[in-house]
Formats: structure tokens, sequence, C-alpha cells
């Protein structure tokens, strides 16, 4: 999103079937905390998070979606325009998985490769009740260019390197951007949200340069 | 009920005939005026040139219309009179407020200054925006004051002479590149070089403001689109929701408690207030003050964060409470003419979202998204099933029928708690019969595993001990007297009429009497016979028993004084046996006992004990009764008396008593003195 000087907005959209742990995984980043009756907050459907990385202050804004199936539908309207995605899964369920791959390929279809998706095995403390196996899931998120984390909201087990390693790739991915595009076209390419973009398609490496920007 | 319904059809009737092109296939993708261009379903069928003609013809045809039907339809409607004007009225004011009638009225070149000018005048709310950015930046100087309207300005007349030939989709892009220009223009631009950060955004969302502001009533709701049409569909489509209650939704709202009613009326009015503000972020705050309002009756019901999955249902639940008018308008202009940064970021952003999830939400409402069967669903819809809830009757109807339903529902509440309470209770009584049984089953059972013989089995046993044990006593005793065996019966019988506990003192003192040999039973029996006087003779060895452990203690303790009338006795008797190893003397003083006993005792006795008379009557009872069991004693003592050379411990026993005797002769001396 827009940055001056350093700065990044970052919007992150975090999907996935309801009790897979969103909310959790998210209160855990943001306050550390599991139970939650020791949360400050209020709400736990927005949040924010303060980030510096490389002298770069970047504001992760955490958009926590409704997981119902009833809500699937409405998924464009929140993910329009974010920079990230958390997919979370619960890895004692299997449906919860399958739910995280039609979440990629919508995602892959409307936003393209714009978007960097992480794909979060939650619940790594049930492991003995486990029903999605590693491999398979590791394996599918490379194919489709995710990057595959097991976490545990409760155990505080991977949570901070999944955000911080999502961060980084829109890092990456914006800083590329930023160096293609001219920084006024830019501003409207929101708007014009469905651009079907190949999956395959490699975006050229990055040129490192310093760009007027807004 | 049916004069609504009458209501809202015509209303439908009205705009459906207005625009026929709804009904317009989709398929034929042509402008329908057959110019070459493309259609557009949004501007239905046209080409976005014709749809503008087209409207603007139309707009006059229903504006004549209009006009007409206010005289002629009075007479035939007299029914719907008054609300048919006021909607007239309306229409007529709203469409005259528009630009686009004033521009047919007048040439389109001279007509803009004109306008400009109207712009200007027309907006008191531009004015008091004016003045309040005076005094609010007006410490940064002249110069970004003046800045500051100059781009205003030039903001407001480009877009204001692009309104009319270009759609309202390009003429936000431009309101969007802008925002920019100024924000790019506050941060780099040598004017604004001493403002600090803050008030430079401060300053953006003010430009924001004033823009919106003084264009509103061109941007918001154009007329070149048909967001009204949408309005009008989406209210009707809550208005035939309106039977949807939180529990349809999942969401857990209680109807019954005042807080949350509170809370649910408070995000109702924020949600409501939207479309009275102008601003778009004016806008947006509404919306954020709603959806905190909606967080906060949330968490009061269920405690803890909220997250997604309860606050989204909870905000559809409040849009069908609240039906907020020109909901679709205010979406779409805020959507438009909000600063992107802020729409697309922060919470306002996410509760905006929120908000047109929801909105997509109810306008694709289908039975299965709530849960239930089609059937159902198309009942409700249809108002065949109505169904009285406390919010509807909150929202609706008067504050008596809100009460009513309120009482209802808590009444529903209680009478489920009273069922449930019942139900325990039944459960807790079969429990406890369930128990009773289950205790008289093991009571039953351990009484068979360990069945009640243990008395005839566990007796035997020590009787078989005790019986050897005599039998050797008995070898003894009649080896030396044949005579003992009175004492030995008297032990039998003891031994036969004795408990359990008692047969171990029985056994101490058969192994006294083993060890002390058989002579011993003559201090015991003795004793027993003297104990017993005052009982019934039947309890002899009983008292006999207890006697025994009178006499052990009181050889440990000697002076206690209140066992001293007992001990007087004995110095009365024992000096029979053992003072005169003769035996002639003993006849001689049993008759003197009683005597003395009479004169001596009885005196201290009450004096030293103040018991009372029954103890004296007691012990005047024993004192008369004891010269009947000494009696046979006596003869007992002159068969004893014979082989007194076998007594060796009799000398023990003498000293013990002869000390008890010094003391009691002392005690005698005392009283006597006292006399």
């Amino acid at each position: 999103m827009a940055s001056n000087s350093g700065s990044y907005n970052f919007k992150v959209v975090l999907l996935g079937e309801g009790c897979v742990g969103k909310t959790s995984l998210v209160l855990r980043y943001v306050e550390d905390k599991f139970n939650t009756n020791h949360v400050s907050t209020v709400q736990a459907s927005f949040l924010n998070k303060k980030l510096n990385i490389d002298g770069k202050r970047i504001n992760l804004a955490i958009w926590d979606t409704a997981g119902q199936e009833k809500f699937h539908a409405l998924g464009p309207i929140y993910y329009r325009s974010s920079n990230g995605a958390v997919l979370v899964y619960d890895i004692t369920d299997e449906d919860s998985f399958q739910k995280v791959k039609s979440w990629v390929k919508e995602l892959r279809k409307m936003l393209g490769a714009d978007i960097c998706l992480v794909i979060a095995g939650n619940k790594t403390d049930l492991e003995k009740n486990r029903h999605v196996s590693l491999e398979d899931a590791e394996n599918y998120a490379s194919k489709v260019g995710a990057i595959h984390f097991q976490t545990s909201a409760k155990l505080n087990k991977g949570v901070e390197d999944m955000f911080l390693t999502l961060t980084q790739k829109m890092l990456e991915t914006v800083e590329e951007k930023e160096a293609q595009n001219a920084p006024l076209s830019r501003q409207n390419s929101q708007r014009r949200n469905v651009v079907v973009v190949d999956d395959d398609q490699v975006p050229p490496p990055p040129t490192r340069q310093c760009c007027g920007n807004s | 009920m049916p004069i609504f319904a009458l209501q809202r059809s015509y209303k439908y009737m009205m705009y459906a005939t207005k625009q026929p092109s709804l009904r317009i296939n989709q398929a034929d993708l042509k402008c329908k005026n057959g110019c070459g261009y493309y259609g557009n379903a949004d501007w239905d069928g046209y080409c976005s040139k014709c749809y503008r003609n087209h409207m603007d013809q139309e707009r006059q045809r229903k504006a004549r219309q209009s006009h007409h039907s206010d005289q002629t339809k009075i007479s035939g409607f007299s029914k719907f009179e008054e609300k048919k004007r006021q909607q007239t009225d309306k229409k007529n004011k709203y469409l005259k407020s528009l630009p686009v009638f004033r521009k047919t009225s007048s040439v389109k070149d001279s007509g803009r200054p004109e306008r400009h000018l109207d712009l200007r005048q027309a907006n008191p709310d531009a004015d008091k925006l004016m003045a309040e950015f005076i005094s609010l930046y007006g410490v940064w100087g002249d110069m970004v004051r003046r800045d500051f309207f100059k781009c205003v300005q030039s903001f407001t007349t480009k877009i204001y002479s692009e309104l009319d030939n270009k759609p309202i989709e390009d003429i936000a892009e431009m309101a969007q590149k802008y925002y920019n220009l100024y924000s790019n223009r506050v941060n780099s631009t040598e004017t604004y070089q001493e403002v600090t950060t803050d008030v430079r955004d401060e300053l953006l969302d003010f430009f924001e403001k004033y823009v919106m502001v003084s264009l509103y009533s061109w941007l918001f709701c154009p007329p070149s689109t048909n967001d009204e049409e949408k309005d009008l569909i989406i209210q009707e489509r809550i208005r035939k929701l309106s039977w949807v209650n939180a529990h349809h939704l999942d969401c857990c709202i209680s109807e019954t408690s005042i807080e949350v009613r509170d809370l649910v009326y408070t995000a109702i009015t924020h949600l409501l207030g939207m479309d009275s503000m102008k601003a778009p972020q004016e806008k947006l705050a509404c919306v954020v003050n709603c959806c905190q309002s909606v967080v906060k009756v949330l968490q009061h019901c269920q405690g803890g964060p909220v997250s997604a999955d309860e606050f989204l249902p909870a905000l559809i639940f409040i849009v069908l409470k609240a039906n907020p008018a020109r909901l679709k308008s205010n979406i779409l202009y805020v959507t438009r003419f909000c600063n992107d940064s802020r729409l697309m970021q922060g919470e306002a952003g996410y509760y905006f979202t929120n908000l047109c999830c929801a909105v997509s939400f109810i306008e694709n409402l289908t039975a299965e998204s709530l849960n239930m069967p089609q059937q159902e669903f198309e009942a409700y819809m249809n108002g065949e099933i109505t169904s009285v809830s406390a919010w509807e009757s909150a929202l609706v109807a008067c504050e008596g029928m809100h009460q009513l339903c309120e009482h209802l529902s808590l009444l529903k509440d209680l009478s489920q708690r009273t069922t449930t309470v019942q139900d325990e209770t039944q459960k807790l009584t079969q429990d406890i019969l369930k128990f009773k049984d289950e205790i008289n089953e093991k009571v039953i059972s351990v009484l068979e595993k360990t069945p009640l013989i243990i008395k005839p089995r566990k007796t035997p046993e020590d009787l078989k001990i005790e019986a050897s044990q005599i039998a050797a006593i008995k070898i003894e005793v009649e080896e030396t007297q044949p005579q003992t065996n009175f004492y030995l019966q008297n032990l039998q019988i003891g031994q036969n009429n004795l408990g359990e506990n008692k047969t171990k003192l029985q056994l101490d003192i058969t192994s006294c009497m083993d060890k002390q040999q058989s002579l011993e039973f003559l201090s015991p029996a003795f004793e027993s016979l003297e104990g017993a006087t005052p009982d019934d003779q039947n309890s002899l060895s009983l008292s006999k028993i207890n006697y025994d452990i009178d006499f052990s203690d009181l050889s440990g303790e000697n002076s206690v004084a209140e066992l001293t009338p007992e001990k007087r006795k004995s110095p009365s008797f024992t000096p029979d046996p053992f003072s005169p190893v003769g035996s002639s003397c003993t006849i001689t003083q049993v008759p003197l006992v009683p005597s003395q006993v009479e004169s001596d005792f009885v005196l201290p006795f009450v004096e030293g004990e103040k018991a009372g008379e029954e103890t004296l009557l007691e012990k005047e009872d024993e004192a008369a009764n004891l010269p009947s069991p000494i009696k046979p004693m006596t003869s007992q003592y002159s068969g004893f008396s014979k082989q007194g050379w076998q007594i060796p411990s009799i000398p023990c026993i003498t000293g013990d008593l002869a000390s008890s005797n010094a003391s009691q002769s002392n005690s005698q001396a005392s009283t006597s003195h006292d006399n």
C-alpha cells in the first residue's frame, strides 16, 4: 500500500473455516495472550501491529473474517486490496484444509500474484489427533507459491515467525511493484481488483531503485 | 399492515413503471438506442450518452406527470392521498434540487458560472466549514488558508464541470487523484512547510470534508446512477426480512437485558445517523460508532474479545433492524469519495467493509443461509407466518406491546427454567431412591458375606480358652480344696453372663488367680459378695468385675476420699479372716458389724459426701443387706481358715488394707473427735 519515506501499511486478511483458531492466532501475535479471559482488547476482529524491519516502519492491519460457510461469498469484499492472506486450517480437521485450498484458488484467481499467501496449520498442540499430514500440506503450499507454517496459538509456536515471514514477503512484493510502476497508476490499481493472473507467472527480479513516490 | 403493503406496492409500481428497463434482457449488450456502442445493465441497457439523454427525458416527463397526478389522483385515491402527496412533494423537491433540471432550463455555456455561484451560496454548511477552518488553521498563516481555498475552488470547479460529461465512477477517480495531488502539495510545497505533520493530515481531512460538503448534493446519489433505485430495493428487502431475529443469524444477543437493548438502540441510532451526515468521513465515523456499539453488545452478551465470527452476524442483525434510509447510496458515496487511503485501512475501513458485507449478505440472503427449510422461509417472506419477537415490537410497535413481548420472552425463559428445575428435582429424588436401594443392597450383601454367626463363633473360642484355663485352675483348686468349687461356679456364671468386652478382664483375673494360687479367690470372691450386696443377686458377677476394676484403681491411688466408706466397710470385715487365725470369732463378729456400721458410718458419710438421702438410703440398705451375704461367707471362712498356712499372698493384701486401715482409723478418730 501507500508508502511514505520507508513506512508501509499492509493489510492482511485471516481466512479459514470457523473454529480453526484465526482469532486466537492474531490475539497471540498482537497481545501475546491465549486465554481469552485475560485479553484486554474488546474486539479481536481488527488489530494493528507495528513492526520495524530493516529500518522500515511497517504497520500490519490484520483483518479477521467470519469463517462460517454462509459468509464464504463475502470473501471478495474482505480480501479486496489486501497485501497478504493467512490461510488457517486445523491440523485435526481435514475439511478445514480443503477449505484452505478453495480459498487459495479463489485468491489466486481474483488477486493473482499480488497477494502473499501463508498457510498455517494451527493447533499443533493436538498433534496426536492430526488428520492433515505435514508432507501433503507443505507440498501443496509450495505448489501454489505459499509458505507453510505449523503453529500453535496455545503454546505460542510459530506464530511470530509466520507473521514476520509474511511481512518480509509482502515488503519484497511491494518494493518490486514500486520499482515497476509509476506511483500514480498504483494508486488506482486497487479499484480494478479483478485481475486474472496466471499462477506460474514469475515476477521479474527486483531492481533496487528509489522512486519519488507519493 | 394492509396499508403498508399497499403503499409499498404502489411505491414499487411507481418506480417500476418509471424505469421499465428493469426487465431488460441482459443478453443484448449493445445500446438500446442502436448507436453502436455497448450498453450497460446499470444504465438500463443504454450506452452512457444515450442513457443520460434518456434519463433527462424521463425526468421531465415524470415531473410533469407528478404535477398532474397531484390534482387528478386526489379524488380517486382518497385513501392514500396523504401519503402520496408527501411522496410526490418529496420527489419534486428532490428533482428540483438536482442540477440536471436547472441545466435544461439554461444554456449550457452560460449555465456554468451561474451554477458555480449557486454552489457557494446554497451551502450554509460550507460557509460554516470555512469559519471552522479559519478558527482551526488560521494560525498557520494567510498563505495556507489562501492555498487551501484555491485548491478547494479548483477541485470543485473541475468536478462540477465534469459532472455532466462523465459517469460517477470517473468523477470518483478524479476526486481520488485530487486528494493525492493535494496531499503531495501539502507535503512538498513551501507554503505548508511550517505546518506540522499531524496538522497536515488534519488539513487533508479537512480538504476532503470541505470539498465533499460543498458538492454533496451533486455527488450523493447522483441522478446519472440508479442508486436511489437500489436504495429502495434494499429497503424493501430488509422490510421483507423484518422477521429475521438473532436466533436465525446464530448470534447471541439477549433480548431481555435492558443494557443490551440500550446498546442495540445506540448502534441503530448511529447507523441511521449516517444518512444525515454529509462528508464521507463523517458517515464513516457513524459506521464506526455503530460497530463499536455492536462490539459492546456482544461483549455484554458473551464476554471476552469479539471475533469476526460473532461480529458479522450481529452487524447484519443491526442493519436488518435499523433499515437505514438510502443505505446503498450512502455506501456507494463513501466508497466513491472517501479517501482511499482511509477507506482501505484502519479500523474505519474494516468496519465499513463489514457493513458492505452485511448489506451484501442481506441482498443474497436465502433460506439456506438462515438454516431453515425453503418452505418456511417462503412462508415468512410472504407474510404467512408472522413471528412477534421482543425486538420486532420494540422497534415497530408501542411501548406496551414491547413490554408484553419482553415479558412473554421472560416468561418463556422462566418456564424453561422451572421445567429444568423440576427435571432436576425428579432426577434428584430418583437418585435418592436409587442410592437408598443401593445402600440396602450393599448392607444385605455385606450381611450375607459376614453372617450374623459372629457371636456364636467367637464366644466359643474365648470360652474354650477360658474353659481350658478354668480346667487348669480346677485341677489346682481341686488339688488344694474341693470347696473352692463355689467360687468356680461363681466365675462360670460370670463368664456366661458377661459380654465379650468383659471376658478379657475375666481372663486377667483368672491369670491373676493362676499366679496367686487358689487362695487369691478369696479376696475377689469376698469383694464380689460385698459389692453385690447393694445390687441384685443375679448380677453378681458383673458387679464383681466392676468392683475388681475399682479395686485395682484404688490400689493405685490409696487416698481417694470418696471410696473411704467402702474401705471403711472392709476393715470391719478384713479383721475377721486375718486378725484371728482361728475361725471361731467370725460368727460372733458378724452381728456386730451392722451395729458398728450404723453408728460409725452414717454420720461421717452424710457429712463427707453430700449426696443426699438416696445415697444414704442405699448405704443404709447396704448396711442392712450386708450381713446376709456375709453369713454364707462366714461358713466358707471357717472352711478356709482351716488351711490358713497355705496363704502366701495375703500379707500383701493385708498390707494394703492395713495402710488403708491406718488412714481409716485415723479418719475414724478424727470423726470421733468431731462427734
